[in-house]
């Protein structure tokens, strides 16, 4: 019989027996089902978090530190430790190693990075907007240029160049805060007002020369007090722009932001005289020229510098991806393996239904091959409808989904949680059949090994 | 030329053996229309399953055209019984769900006869057993008579040299079966095709050329019709003749 004949025969026995075959390809359904929306699923992870850090981070990028343990979180370190007068302790109570100057001098150096930019951590007394005696505490950060920022009101560098070194950024909620507080009408106004910043030099030990003198001035309870008190310092800034936050802003921060020079003279001038003086958590910094980040941050850990790039990222993000993703594949191959068995049983009460029928097609010289042939294609339909069924659900409701799960997410318009291609459905329909004709391996074989004569005779 | 050639066959181990045939050995001249008669165990139906090489004897041989299908491999029998040979059952053994055409389709999608070849080949053996208004109908809203057609159509249906019918009659009343008596001998007359019926009815029987008689695996007797018997035969086959000439 040649194959087309016997697909189509084995076809014609499945619709002969519709109720049944519907049936047991459900149980194939539920698998596909169930692989198609984690191929679905992991397809769009992957998608959203490419575009969340392709738009968003320079592919040059380095994040360099000088622990590794600020990238794994630190180890619980407990018990008696080497003091380090280099290393601060982070909320979880993790002692972090820090960079010094030295060591930003020596990256500074290095010809394989450009652009070298300590993080500075700075804390401000309070900052006034100009019209206004009301004062506000926020963060200050500097204006980080490697990363893709968008602005709801005012303009924004593009990518790669920083801002002005009298210009000021704040995110839009903080704007809203100011409109909140009366300071201001409407967000928008905050654009071209002047802020100024109050920071304060830390107290210091006075020296005994300072103390006398004090002591022999004309008033000398204030001269003291002036002289542990600390010095306060105003630096005032034009607000540029206000940023917002999209769904794609893998990095947003919610800092006023100004150019890193000034960061840096604020952060040297609140942290004289302390531990924290020229020392910083992590420099960012941009592999020169035609460098690869990847042969950068190898050359860095030989240094002795730990770094991560853009890419090793995206490979945090994909491996939670994959390890969810497999989560649910793996719940779909259990569903398929329990439909193997189906297919089996199914099959084997369909030989032996047709006792008669088999016989018939060997007497009429059906070689035993072709009959196997017959009963495999018939389990490679079930497994065909199965999947094409289960994949066909998944696929629809998916899509009918999809606004919703977005929007519940907010992952943002345009993007979608499930993404489905026609390739791997493709291959996953075609591997299902490959599983289906497996399961009806022992059945086909019971069909083929069926003495004709035992199976003709009639009562 | 069909030579069954000292053909023993038996069933079962040592202590327990059940000889179906012992020795068996006749010719069947080509063109000739052969009852093999014997009453139920007598070894008649196994003596067809090995004549079509659907059973294997342990001795003898089964020389068809000169040539011992016994030695065949598996295959090669598997081939001959698809281009060489038919059946016809007592039970018919009709595709109950399948439409008349893909019943009788199927033998020549076993025989590898390719699509277009085959709708003409179909139709006209549906039309010689007058089920040509049927083509699309169910086997299974078939009558018993027109379903024992539907099995002689699917039996012609590839021009076979030999046609083996068990039983054709057994299942019909006896207007029924005299149709499908007459349309087997009209096509054996009119094809020359060796037609050999597995009975145990005489009557039928004696419209054959050659009576060969089994009891217990051995040839108890061979007959040849009378020619006067011949001559009642002919008288007979009016009916199928004029028949054809309705095909014609």
């Amino acid at each position: 019989m040649k194959r087309r004949d016997i697909i189509r025969r084995a076809g014609r026995s499945l619709r002969q027996a519709k109720t049944r075959t519907l049936l047991t390809s459900f149980a194939i359904a539920v698998g596909a089902f169930t692989l198609t929306v984690s191929l679905a699923a992991g397809e769009g992870s992957r998608q959203y978090a490419n575009k969340l850090i392709g738009s968003n981070i320079n592919p040059q990028a380095l994040f360099i530190v000088k622990d590794k343990n600020f990238f794994g979180g630190g180890q619980s370190q407990s018990g008696l430790r080497d003091y380090d007068p280099n290393a601060t302790t982070n909320r979880a109570g993790v002692a972090i190693k820090q960079l010094t100057q030295d060591d930003v001098t020596k990256l500074q150096k290095r010809s394989d990075l450009t652009d070298v930019q300590p993080l500075y951590q700075l804390t401000i007394k309070y900052l006034v907007v100009a019209g206004s005696d009301k004062k506000f505490t926020a963060d200050v950060s500097r204006y980080d240029d490697t990363v893709r920022n968008e602005s709801s009101s005012g303009s924004l560098p593009p990518l790669g160049q920083q801002i002005g070194d009298d210009e000021l950024v704040m995110p839009q909620s903080f704007a809203d805060t100011l409109v909140s507080e009366n300071v201001i009408k409407n967000s928008a106004d905050i654009i071209g007002k002047k802020i100024t910043l109050t920071v304060t030099k830390p107290s210091q030990q006075p020296t005994d020369a300072q103390i006398k003198q004090a002591l022999t001035s004309k008033n000398p309870t204030a001269a003291i007090a002036q002289l542990t008190n600390g010095v306060s310092k105003d630096v005032s800034f034009v607000v540029s722009a206000l940023t917002k936050q999209s769904s794609t802003n893998l990095s947003f921060t919610s800092a006023v932001q100004i150019a890193p020079s000034q960061a840096q003279q604020l952060f040297d001038y609140t942290t004289l005289g302390t531990s924290n003086y020229q020392k910083y958590a992590a420099v960012t910094a941009l592999a020169s020229g035609s460098n690869k980040p990847e042969d950068v941050k190898a050359a860095l850990a030989q240094a002795g510098y730990p770094s991560q790039t853009a890419h090793d990222l995206q490979n945090l993000l994909f491996t939670i991806v994959n390890i969810l993703q497999g989560i649910v594949a793996g719940f779909g191959v259990l569903a398929l393996f329990a439909s193997v068995f189906g297919i089996i049983n199914t099959q084997y009460i369909s030989v032996l239904e047709r006792t008669q029928q088999i016989g018939l097609m060997k007497a009429l010289g059906m070689p035993n091959k072709d009959v196997a042939k017959l009963f495999r294609y018939e389990a490679a339909w079930i497994g065909f409808l199965g999947g094409v069924i289960g994949s066909g659900v998944a696929w629809g409701v998916g899509t009918a989904l999809n606004p919703v799960i977005t929007d519940k997410l907010s992952l943002g318009t345009g993007n979608s949680l499930l993404i489905f291609q026609p390739l791997p459905v493709i291959i996953l329909i075609v591997v299902l059949m490959l599983i289906a004709v497996v399961a009806g391996y022992l059945p086909a074989r019971k069909a083929a090994k069926l003495d004709p004569i035992e199976a003709l005779r009639t009562e | 030329m069909i030579e069954v050639r000292s053909v023993s066959k038996t069933y079962g181990k040592k202590s327990n053996v059940f000889v179906a045939l012992d020795d068996v050995s006749f010719e069947i001249p080509d063109g000739a229309s052969i009852a093999i008669l014997g009453k139920s165990g007598s070894g008649k139906s196994t003596l067809m399953h090995a004549m079509s090489g659907l059973d294997r004897p342990e001795k003898g041989q089964i020389v068809v055209d000169g040539e011992d299908i016994l030695k065949l491999k598996r295959k090669a029998v598997d081939h001959f019984r698809a281009t060489e040979m038919s059946f016809i059952f007592q039970s018919f053994f009709v595709q109950a769900n399948e439409t008349c055409y893909d019943n009788v389709s199927l033998p020549l999608e076993i025989a590898r006869v390719p699509k277009r070849e085959r709708k003409e080949k179909v139709l006209r053996a549906l039309k010689a057993v007058e089920l040509d208004d049927k083509i699309k109908s169910k086997a299974r809203n078939l009558s018993g008579g027109q379903k024992q057609r539907l099995a002689i159509a699917r039996a012609i249906v590839n021009q076979p040299k030999i046609l083996f019918a068990d039983e054709p009659t057994g299942n019909l009343d006896s207007t029924t079966g005299e149709t499908i008596e007459n349309l087997l001998f009209a096509y054996n007359k009119k094809f020359g095709t060796t037609l050999i019926i597995v009975t145990h009815d005489d009557d039928l029987a004696e419209k054959c050329d050659i009576q060969i008689r089994i009891k217990d695996g051995k040839i108890e007797s061979t007959t040849k019709s009378k020619p006067s018997q011949k001559a009642t035969k002919d008288g007979a086959h009016k009916v199928p003749l004029g028949h054809h000439r309705r095909i014609q």
